[in-house]
């Protein structure tokens, strides 16, 4: 798998709304069907690193009824890198598709 | 649930592995579990599962951690050897510190900048207008010289009467010579269209009191300051260059003024600008003497310099002018006229520099204050800033100490990176200023005096130069005087659990003295900007006594050599054809036209209506009008009738007063009764009836200049029963219109031009931008010092914020140990701003108690409001309070928000 992925996937999760840890890891696992394969082991560490680079932020949340949680934010620096990183995916998937040739009938 | 959180602690427990990162994995945990075990996973599946998420977590337990982003830390120079690589080092310390923190270097130098900008651009004015010397003067002792009889000045304020020039003119003792001006517009002709042309009428002798000399040609001769003795004119340059295109022939042609040739017999060099820049031409001026021919007594007033002798004080010339004045042959009636009063005569010798600017010296000065006020704002801030700073670095500079350093090689490095935010700011607040002044013409009022003088010199930047200098040490004074009470341990500690609660050090104490000294000064500048604001308002609401709205007024020079009755029926003509068009409500003629002509002046006496053998002294304002002047004017006729086409030539004279004559000459009566009341004989000379002058009629007071100036007495007369009226009497045109009158401007040129093309129609302007004119000084003073005020604002609330920004930082861990303990968000923020409310009401108080002190020095220029003004006082704090509260909602809510968990983790 192309190196950053992780960190594409997870900012584009954040990008919606902010999330907990818990669930930006089933997000992933449902919505890539599985085909993507991600270590849950490696979340905890990806998210600590975007963190530490400025591009989320977490902090923890209390909710009535709730035990409090960490939730995970797109920092405005995040949101740009998503942008670019978007594009970058862009331009990959299509030399992708001319190398390999596939051609629309 | 418990057992699962409790398993993953134990098994991540030897790892060393952030507390806070621990608690968010077994949460993760946790949910996984109850997941699995929801979808029917048995517990030991479950378990297991987690087992392999935990076993991968402990793989790899530094990849657990989180960096946070610390500021850019920057190490200070090492010792150095010399002092002066020392500076070097400190400077190039106090630039990597500046640049580490551009936000607050930024914020720093662009406070300074601003209030450099603000007194450097005040101080060039200042400077420029009062203390330059006058460009015409050519070198000391030249002084204007005044008359004043019975304490009151000519009608022309400033001038002095024919009399006393004249005996003073003779081989005085004092001054080297005397010289008469007065100013005129004339209508030149014969070269492209006929132009109106400013020309100086100066007395040959004006020469040796500017020791000034013409470029080409010569001077004027003293015979030629005598009527019959030929016409003559001198150049400007600009005129020669532009009307003759700078040919050297020049000095045999003629030009042509109000249809009388004069002889050009110079041109003055570029630089002369006297007695206006506007000056294109000057004529020689004859000063008359006092006993005319046939016992006639005449009477002239005009501007006066002269030239002290060296050695000579200007009281020494002030003596022997009055004293020669004194002796002088009486002009009797004719000073009456002029002055509204006789004697005791006063001739007052003042220096001509401060004699032009004297109206508007006190105003800068009030400014000048007011920008010195908004500076010590903007260091104060800075110094407010950077002592906030220092408490954060306390531990460096503590840490410095302990390892050696003195407080003298600490105090220099604090000097240094405050000399490089003093300097830069004052560098771009001289930019800014440069900039300001460029645009400086069009923000004075109109008729500043010497804007031309008004320039960013050597001096003026040895004044910025000085002012960086001020701030940057009076902004690192504070700092400076914290660091020699550097207490090692205390320091060492702040900001451990040990300092929570002890907010109330020396430091934010002194910090709060400084934002509750901004704010009294910002109180002050504000209720200065309120009351200047309401005299404004006053001022252009005031009632005038006519209704400047839709009116065109302009001047209509009539050609030279035309009979009084051509110019009679010209004027009936012209009135007649501008009526006619439509939307044209009213137009008239007259002498006298509120903010252009007062009209003339006549002073006469005649027996008291109401009081047997009571003879009464009048002098008052004439207007000579045409019919319709009151309409087009908007007048309000308060009994009797108005100005009719039946007071004709010939016709008993028909006069309307104003109520100010009847209050003063009239015993004040009802103003019906002052209808039908004779004025003798003599209060109209030049009406072709020789018998009584009666009053037909009595107008509301209308001001002529200033809404200021107490109401003068006037009489309104018919210019059609007059049959010696000068050649430009009666020459202002007045036309109401129904709707804009910005457009009938074109029309009225059009039908001036049809008329006679010799006319060059002059001084067109609508009622409302003369009203608007004359009321740009209370205008620029207001906007002025509502400008400093409103940036006065900014910085006390950019203060405000920074001060309280810095208090919540560093209670932070108190606060947090109080909400910890129960406390709730509310009272956390209330004991936050509760300092903050000391300082700003303690502020307030002392500004407006300042302001009390200091606000009968804006009287001059207030009108219509008391300087004890309850709304601008009232209006004043409020806003400031408004600001305060803005500045403070920032920090408030970051504490309210403040996670004390976190906080007490952090530190």
């Amino acid at each position: 798998m192309k190196r950053g992925s992780a960190e594409l996937l997870i900012l584009a999760l954040l990008e919606e709304r902010e999330r907990h840890g818990y669930d930006i890891g089933k997000q992933i696992e449902e919505r890539s069907d599985g085909t993507i394969s991600f270590h849950i082991t490696s979340l905890y560490p990806t998210l600590y690193r975007l963190e530490s680079k400025g591009l989320i932020e977490g902090r923890w949340v209390e909710r009535a009824g709730q035990r409090r949680r960490r939730y995970y934010r797109l920092t405005p620096g995040g949101r740009g890198t998503l942008v670019r990183q978007r594009s970058i995916w862009e331009n990959f998937a299509k030399a992708i598709n001319r190398v390999a040739g596939i051609k629309h009938a | 649930m418990r057992s699962v959180n409790a398993h993953i602690r134990e098994a991540l427990g030897s790892t060393a592995i952030d507390p806070d990162i621990l608690d968010e994995l077994a949460q993760h945990a946790e949910a996984t579990y109850e997941e699995l075990r929801a979808e029917g996973a048995s517990e030991a599946e479950a378990l297991a599962r987690i087992d392999r998420l935990v076993d991968g977590w402990r793989a790899n337990p530094g990849a657990l951690q989180r960096v946070f982003k610390r500021p850019t830390v920057v190490a200070p120079p090492a010792a150095s050897r010399s002092i002066a690589s020392g500076v070097v080092a400190d400077a190039i310390y106090g630039l990597r510190l500046l640049r580490a923190r551009p936000g607050y270097s930024a914020l720093t130098i662009l406070t300074i900048a601003l209030g450099v900008a603000a007194v450097t651009t005040l101080f060039s004015v200042a400077y420029g207008v009062l203390l330059r010397p006058l460009s015409w003067a050519n070198g000391d002792g030249v002084v204007r010289v005044i008359e004043s009889r019975g304490g009151k000045q000519g009608r022309v304020a400033g001038t002095m009467m024919n009399g006393s020039y004249l005996a003073w003119a003779e081989a005085p003792q004092t001054i080297e010579a005397i010289g008469g001006w007065r100013t005129g517009t004339v209508t030149l002709t014969g070269i492209g269209d006929a132009t109106r042309t400013a020309v100086g009428m100066i007395t040959p002798s004006m020469f040796d009191v500017l020791r000034i000399q013409p470029l080409r040609g010569r001077a004027f001769k003293p015979e030629e300051g005598r009527s019959g003795n030929g016409r003559y004119a001198i150049l400007s340059y600009a005129m020669w260059q532009q009307q003759f295109g700078a040919r050297e022939d020049v000095l045999n042609e003629q030009i042509v003024l109000d249809g009388t040739a004069y002889a050009v017999v110079g041109v003055m060099p570029r630089a002369f600008a006297f007695p206006t820049a506007q000056t294109q031409a000057w004529l020689p001026m004859e000063i008359t003497s006092v006993d005319g021919p046939n016992g006639v007594k005449r009477g002239q007033i005009f501007n006066a310099v002269a030239r002290l002798k060296s050695g000579v004080t200007a009281a020494q010339a002030s003596a022997e002018a009055t004293a020669r004045a004194v002796a002088a042959p009486d002009a009797g009636p004719v000073a009456m006229s002029l002055f509204g009063a006789r004697d005791p005569i006063q001739i007052t010798a003042v220096d001509a520099a401060a004699a032009a600017t004297a109206e508007v010296r006190p105003a800068i000065l009030v400014l000048l204050i007011a920008s010195g006020l908004l500076f010590i704002t903007a260091i104060a801030n800075v110094a407010n800033m950077q002592l906030a700073r220092a408490t954060g670095r306390a531990r460096e500079l503590t840490i410095r100490a302990a390892l050696g350093a003195g407080t003298a090689r600490l105090s220099r490095q604090l000097l240094m990176e405050n000399a490089i935010i003093g300097v830069t700011g004052a560098a771009i607040g001289v930019m800014l200023a440069v900039a300001l002044h460029r645009v400086m013409p069009s923000i004075l009022p109109a008729g500043f005096p010497r804007v031309d003088d008004i320039t960013i010199d050597g001096r003026v930047l040895a004044f910025a130069a000085v002012l960086s200098a001020i701030a940057s040490v009076a902004a690192g004074l504070l700092p400076m005087l914290q660091l020699r009470r550097l207490d090692l341990v205390r320091a060492m500690n702040e900001g451990s659990l040990a300092s929570a609660g002890a907010g109330r050090s020396r430091l934010a104490v002194t910090r709060l003295l400084v934002v509750g000294s901004q704010v009294a000064v910002t109180s002050v500048l504000l209720i200065g900007a309120a009351l200047l604001t309401r005299s404004f308002v006053a001022q252009a609401s005031a009632d005038r006594g006519y209704d400047p709205a839709n009116v065109i007024t302009a001047t209509v020079p009539f050609p030279g050599g035309r009979s009084l009755e051509w110019r009679q029926q010209a004027r009936a003509r012209i009135v007649e054809r501008i009526k006619a068009h439509p939307g044209v409500t009213h137009a008239a003629f007259s002498t006298g036209v509120p903010l252009m002509s007062a009209g003339g002046f006549v002073s006469f006496n005649f027996n008291s209506p109401f009081r047997d053998g009571v003879n009464i002294d009048a002098q008052s304002m004439r207007r000579l009008i045409t019919p319709d002047y009151f309409g087009a004017l908007g007048v309000r006729l308060r009994a009797g009738r108005g100005i009719t086409d039946r007071d004709t030539l010939g016709a008993p004279t028909a006069v309307v007063v104003n109520r100010s004559f009847v209050r003063e000459f009239l015993d004040d009566v009802p103003v019906e009764r002052a209808v039908g009341v004779s004025l003798g004989t003599r209060a109209l000379p030049g009406t072709a009836y020789q018998g009584d002058v009666t009053i037909v009629g009595v107008v509301d007071d209308l001001k002529q200049d200033s809404i200021e100036g107490p109401p003068q007495p006037e009489m309104f007369a018919n210019l059609a029963q007059f049959n010696m009226a000068n050649l430009n009497e009666g020459s202002i045109l007045i036309v109401r219109t129904a709707g804009d009158p910005a457009s009938y401007l074109e029309m009225l040129r059009t039908l001036i031009r049809q008329e006679d093309p010799a006319i060059a129609l002059d001084a067109v302007m609508t009622m409302d931008q003369r009203v608007g004119e004359s009321l740009s000084k209370p205008r620029t003073y207001a906007v002025l010092f509502g400008g400093f005020a409103v940036f006065a604002l900014v910085i006390a609330g950019a203060g405000l914020f920074g001060v309280l920004s810095h208090s919540v930082s560093l209670r932070s861990r108190e606060l947090a140990v109080r909400t910890a303990l129960g406390a709730s968000r509310s009272s956390i923020v209330a004991v936050a701003l509760k300092q903050m409310a000391v300082a700003m009401i303690a502020g307030v108080l002392i500004g407006v108690a300042a302001s009390m002190a200091l606000s009968n020095n804006l009287s001059p220029f207030i009108y219509g409001v008391s300087p004890r003004d309850v709304v601008s006082f009232g209006v004043a704090p409020i806003v400031l309070l408004v600001a305060g509260i803005i500045a403070c909602v920032v920090p408030a809510r970051r504490v309210a928000q403040t996670d004390p968990v976190q906080v007490l983790r952090e530190t």
